[in-house]
This record gives C-alpha cells, structure tokens and sequence, in this order.
C-alpha cells in the first residue's frame, strides 16, 4: 500500500502564552492509500485541529507532516496554497458553498484553478454529478438544494482536483438522518470503487460504523487506534457500542 | 472565472454595492461640477478681460507703461496699414492715455485718462455697451466725458455735471481742461469703474501736445487661438515696440486662472478623501463579513493574488458602473445652467464684482480635466481597496474557518 500522510510527533497549542490549550499532543499517524477513516472523540479532542493540520491549514508548533512524501510543515505559504489545490480535497461541517455560483460553477472553481481545460472541466463535472446522484441540480444555486444535496456538492468539489486525499470535518453534523446516509453512501462507493483516501473528524455514529479504521483521540492525543479493520468484526461492533 | 466572481460578489449586498456606486457616482459628479464651476468662471472672467478690458494684444512704446510719460507715443502712420493687413486682426482701438486728477466741487479723485475713438472702442471693449445712463461721446460735443458708476456715486456727480481733469503734457505743463458728464458706464469690474475716465482722442493729445498718435493700440482677434502667432507676427513687423498678450497686460488674471486651478485640485483631493474612506468603510465590512468563505477558498487553493485580485476587481466593477453614472450627471447639470445659469448675486454680487467676476455662473463641461479626474477617482477607488484586499490574503484559513 502506498502511504498518503505520514506525521511524527505533531504538537499544537492555542494562546501559548496566556491560557495554554494543547489541542494536539505529540501524534503520531500513518495513512495508506485507500482508507476511510474516522477521527473521533468527544468535543475538545482536537480533532479538527489535527485535520486542519493534516491539511495544510494549520501549522503544528512541532513535529513534521509527510504527504506523499513531502513535508508540508516546510512549505512556504503560497506552496502550501499550490499543494492544497492540487493534493487535498475539503468538505467542511457548514458545506461553505459559495453561494453566488451555482454547483456546477461551485465544483468547476477548483478546476478552473488548476487551469484545466474547458473540455476536461465539463467532462469531469459530469461525471461527479452524476456519482453524487444531482445531475439535475447542476445550475441551481446553494440556497435552493437542502443541506444534503449541499454537501454532496460539496463532496464532488472536494473530488474534483483528483486530490490525494479527502478530509471531511464532521461531514453528517448538520444532515438529517437520510441525507447523511446518502452521503456516506457515496463516499463509501467512491473510496471502494476509486479507491479514495477518506480522513473524517466525526462524532456521528453512522460514520464511525461505516468507518474502516477509527483513530480515538481524547485531551489530544491518540487514545486508540483500530488500525484498517472489518466492519463486520466483534472489535468493530466494541467500537460502535463505545 | 475571477471577473464572473467579482460581478456576483458585487450584487451579493445590493444596496451595499449601489451605496458604493452611488458614493463614486456623487463623489466624482461634485469634482467635476466644481471644475466646471471654476472652468466656466474663468472662462468668464478671461472673455470679460480679453473682450472689455485688455484686448487681445496691446502694443506700446515699450518706455511708456513704466510711468505713463505722454511722450512714448506709438506711430500710427507706421502700423496703421501694416495691421491692416494681418488677417487674424478682427478690430484694432487706438488710445492716448494718461493719469491725472479729477475734480469737482464735492472733492478730487485719481483717475486714468483715455482718450478713445468712439466707434473703434465700441467694439475692441464694447464700451458703449456698458453705458448705463446718458450716451457715449458726441463727435460734436468735444468736452463730453465717460465715468464709471463707482466713480460717479463716490464724486456725488449726475449726468450732465461738471468735472475738472488735471495733468500734464509731454512738456511736464500742468494743464486742466473742463468737461461735462455724458455718459457713466458701469462694468462688472468695480476697481475700473472707480479709476478710468473716457475722453475724445482728439481732444486729449491737443491738451497732451500730440498730433494724430496715441499711446496704446488695442487688437482684437477673430480667434483666441491665434494669440500667440499674431504676436510673433507683430514683433517681427515691429520690433522697436512692445507688444504683449492679455496675460501680460493682465497679470493677476493670469494668476487668478492658476490659483483657481489649484483651489479646485485641493477641493477634488477633499472630495477624494472622503470618498476613499467610505469605500475602505463599505469594502472592508465586505470582506469581514465573508471572512469564513474567503479562509475556504484559501482552504482549497486559491492563492493570495488571485483573492487580491477578487477584492480589487469588486471595488474596479462598482467604480466602473459609478464613473459613467457620475459623468451623465455631471453632463446633465452642466448642460443645464451652461445655459440658466447660477445667480450667487444673493450671497456674493460685490465680492464677485470686485475681482472682476459676474455674478452669474455659466458652469463648462471640463473636458480638459476629464481624464485626470477620472484617473483620480479609479485611482482613489483602487487604492482604497488595497488595505480591505490586504486584510482578505491575510487570513489564515484554520482562523477563518472556525469563524
């Protein structure tokens, strides 16, 4: 298997010289090529602190992240931005469509910046909205889809630079019940098909039982970590009643 | 994809963005009707002076205007017929001048003398025109006199009053002739009105012991524009006399032009102000307001020139729509009282008058200056947005995310 993220003794702390808060304590993590992975852990864990940095969106105060080999604590900020477009892909808690475009143009933006071209953006965006299953939304604007379709929009956003990896921050936290599974269901298709690398930060039990790995973290730091396992095994089921 | 952005960014807030457009629309409408109000002021004051006052060109013995000695005449054998001949010559007055005294039984004033003919001043400074009671000089009535309103009030003299001229001829004599009032013109240039007396030539060189010459020949020209070519031509044609412009004749016209110039510069630069911090003001609540969405585009990899240039190209979109609204307001004014006119006789008609200005403005559409208007104000736009642009590629995407 091909390792995607490889980070060595990460650290993060917030008002270092006030109130200290180590959100992140000396962590450790490897990711394979073709995980769906669940970060999980009550409020305060540090669990979008530790995806934010694993995307390049946070710098941590110690200890380095490997992507695909690169260590993207030592990149300058304009090369970070450059290797966010082209290696990492977002779907935020609050969806953060842009509301002014509508799907289509929400999910041809990333193309756009990576300056493909008019052909390969429309066929690329075809294709996503069709595995998102919203091939008739695709010229209406954020404000008119419900909060699922949002975040499958989102979803094919985050696809559409062909990225390394997908982090999702609490993907399901704002969708109801059949919207969440809907969209884990195509996540799920997506990474068992496409084999995409999926790193969710979630409290939702529905993710965390469709979940192949599940790394706990409490005050910070790894509590557990399950490592790649069966869904159908007892361990998984210890883990979903937990 | 950026220039589509921006279009839709700009009518996210539409009372917003209109209030933005609006305040460049206002902001260059009031910079360039102030323009137009001091162009067509000075416009005005310039054709008073070319037109009632100096002429276009005036030629004297150049020793003459240092203290108005009778003897520095000009020959007019000599130029009459050359000037003739110059085609861009529209009217030619010939003038013998000098200062003296004024007398009547209430008191005595300074004055300047000229000694006109009637027909050719009539036209080089339409002085008949400004007669406002009685009738200019009778070619019969060799004592006849022209005085100005101010004069004529400040004296305590009526039409048909007598009045004593002292000064003295090209022999240093002392001489005093007796006249009688028939005429009292009043100009827009009260300062004038109190100072120059109107007089026959004729009668005035035989009291200066002159022949048929004069000291100032005053030119008018068919076009402004041939000003400066006409002089090289006279100089050419008469180089031991001196021939110079309305502006040098003028001089405080010609600065009054240039200060009113900057007068207006400070006043766009004012306007400017205020107009670049209520665009600072309405951008930045733009960009704060989109704090979150702007860390997300950060997030998945828009980079820093492309948000800066996202921020400016709004703030270019809103002053490209408020450029040409301010301009058609400005055009719609303008053409309106270029043509009613605007009376600040109510507030200002003597101060106005003393500096030689009517009371009545005609604004001028100042095409001139249009273009370094316009350059200021999308400048000033441009320049606005920078800090609200700064502060947009200054956040750091985790912070603003968790907004």
């Amino acid at each position: 298997m091909k390792t995607v993220i490889d980070a060595h003794n990460i650290s993060k702390t917030f008002n270092p010289e006030t109130i200290p808060i180590h959100a992140v304590r000396d962590v450790h993590l490897h990711l394979e090529r073709g995980e769906f992975t669940a970060l999980v852990g009550p409020s305060g864990s540090g669990k979008t602190t530790l995806l934010n940095m694993l995307g390049g969106l946070d710098k941590p105060d110690k200890g380095n992240i490997l992507i695909n080999g690169v260590d993207i604590t030592s990149l300058t900020p304009n090369a970070l931005i450059d290797f966010r477009l082209k290696n990492i892909g977002f779907v935020f808690q609050s969806f953060n469509l842009i509301p002014v475009f509508t799907a289509r143009e929400n999910v041809e933006l990333i193309m756009q910046l990576q300056h493909r071209s008019k052909s390969e953006i429309e066929e690329r965006v075809r294709t996503l909205f069709q595995e998102i299953g919203l091939e008739d939304k695709m010229d209406t604007r954020p404000a008119q889809l419900s909060g699922g379709q949002q975040q499958r929009v989102a979803v094919a956003r985050a696809l559409a630079s062909k990225p390394q990896f997908i982090l999702a921050d609490e993907p399901t936290a704002n969708l109801d019940s059949k919207s969440a599974t809907k969209l884990l269901d195509i996540m799920a298709k997506l990474n068992e098909e496409e084999n995409i690398t999926f790193i969710f930060s979630t409290h939702d039990p529905r993710v965390i039982k469709r979940a192949r790995r599940v790394i706990t973290l409490v005050d910070g730091q790894v509590h557990s970590d399950t490592g790649p396992i069966d869904t159908s095994s007892d361990h998984f089921n210890t883990i979903e009643k937990e | 994809m950026n220039l589509k952005f921006a279009w839709r960014n700009v009518w996210r807030n539409k009372s917003r963005s209109i209030i933005i457009m609006a305040s460049v629309a206002i902001g260059l409408f009031a910079g360039l009707f102030v323009e137009g109000l001091y162009v067509g002021m000075m416009r005005s004051r310039v054709r008073i002076v070319i037109d009632t006052e100096v002429a276009h060109l005036q030629i004297h013995h150049p020793d003459f205007k240092q203290d108005y000695d009778p003897n520095f005449t000009v020959d007019l054998d000599r130029i009459k017929d050359s000037l003739n001949k110059v085609q861009s010559i529209r009217k030619v007055a010939f003038r013998s001048i000098t200062q003296g005294m004024l007398a009547t039984t209430t008191g005595s004033a300074g004055v300047q003398i000229f000694g006109i003919g009637v027909e050719e001043e009539g036209v080089v400074s339409s002085l008949n025109d400004k007669i406002k009671e009685g009738e200019t000089l009778d070619p019969d009535k060799k004592n006849g006199i022209l005085i100005g309103r101010k004069l004529a009030d400040k004296m305590k003299v009526k039409l048909g009053s007598k009045l004593v001229l002292t000064f003295t001829d090209r022999e240093n004599n002392v001489i005093s002739g007796a006249f009688r009032i028939s005429g009292i013109y009043q100009t827009i240039n009260t300062p004038l009105d109190e100072r120059f007396v109107y007089i026959h030539r004729e009668r005035l060189n035989e009291y200066l012991g002159l022949g048929d010459t004069c000291h100032e020949v005053a030119i008018l020209l068919n076009r402004d524009e041939e000003l400066d070519a006409t002089k090289t031509e006279l100089l050419a044609q008469f180089p031991e006399y001196s021939v110079k412009t309305w502006r040098e004749n003028s001089p405080e016209t010609d600065l009054m032009v240039g200060t009113i110039n900057q007068y207006s510069t400070i006043i766009i630069i004012i306007i400017m102000i205020a107009l670049a911090f209520g665009i600072i003001n309405t951008m930045l609540m733009s960009v704060l307001e989109r704090t979150r969405e702007i860390g997300m585009l950060s997030a998945l990899g828009m980079n820093r020139i492309k948000v800066f240039s996202l921020i400016l190209g709004e703030t270019f979109i809103l002053t490209l729509i408020g450029v040409p609204l301010g301009v058609l307001m400005t055009w719609i004014s303008i053409n309106h009282y270029s043509v009613v006119g605007i009376d600040i006789s109510s507030f200002s008609e003597e101060a106005m008058s003393s500096f030689g200005f009517t009371s009545i403005i005609y604004p001028e559409f100042p095409w001139e200056n249009l273009t370094s208007v316009l350059v200021i104000v999308v400048g000033t736009a441009l320049i606005s947005s920078i800090f609200p642009s700064l502060k947009a590629i200054k956040l750091q995407p985790a912070d603003a995310l968790r907004q």
